[in-house]
């Protein structure tokens, strides 16, 4: 199945292990959207993601990914 | 539970009581016409029932409440907003059918009304579904 992955909750580890609500703060949505994000239920905007991204320091492939399905 | 998803909860409950107990006493009494003291009385109740419940959601968690509504938060509103406008111009129609009609079928200010208020908490009713989703 086509999705879009994510590696948040394992860069939000390796930074000091970073909370969702701090992670929210600095990109500018709410806790439970960060939570939605990291458990693949919502896929954010280009610009949220890129935001994500820029927390990091880490170019946008990094942190997601695009899962395609063999055969589709 | 974020601060917009009790916010939804508390409209819809309170929309669900206190309009609910409007159209009993309507249709207890046998009015189809609008009574404006009556619906005065119901929608200042609701004000007041929302502000409450409101400040004191807001009292327990004053970050969130403080919080703009972010990207996801509009998404789901667009989505339970267009959700609530295909059920409200269905409603429309059956009600543009059914006024053509002479009595035995009344269809008052009153049926509008009930309309409206349904469609605001079929809007409600998608938003809870869609944080409940995304929780």
């Amino acid at each position: 199945m086509d999705g879009i992955t994510n590696d948040i909750r394992r860069l939000r580890f390796e930074h000091s292990e970073m909370t969702q609500q701090q992670l929210a703060e600095a990109v500018g949505v709410t806790r439970q959207t960060i939570n939605a994000i990291e458990l693949g239920k919502y896929a954010p905007s280009l610009e949220t993601a890129f935001r994500i991204a820029a927390v990091f320091d880490k170019p946008l492939e990094s942190v997601f990914h695009y899962a395609r399905s063999s055969g589709s | 539970m974020s601060f917009r998803e009790k916010t939804a909860w508390v409209s819809l409950l309170a929309m669900g009581g206190i309009y609910g107990a409007y159209f009993w006493s309507v249709m207890a009494a046998g009015h189809a016409a609008l009574d404006g003291g009556r619906l005065l009385g119901t929608i200042v109740a609701l004000v007041a029932v929302e502000i409450v419940f409101l400040t004191v959601i807001a009292l327990f968690a004053p970050k969130d409440a403080r919080a703009p509504r972010d990207e996801r938060d509009r998404l789901i509103e667009l989505r339970a907003t267009r959700v609530a406008y295909a059920g409200l111009a269905t409603a429309v129609v059956f009600a543009c059918f059914f006024a053509a009609f002479k009595p035995p079928i009344v269809f008052g200010t009153n049926s509008l009304l009930f309309i409206l208020v349904v469609c605001e908490m079929m809007r409600m009713a998608v938003q809870i579904v869609q944080y409940r989703r995304q929780a």
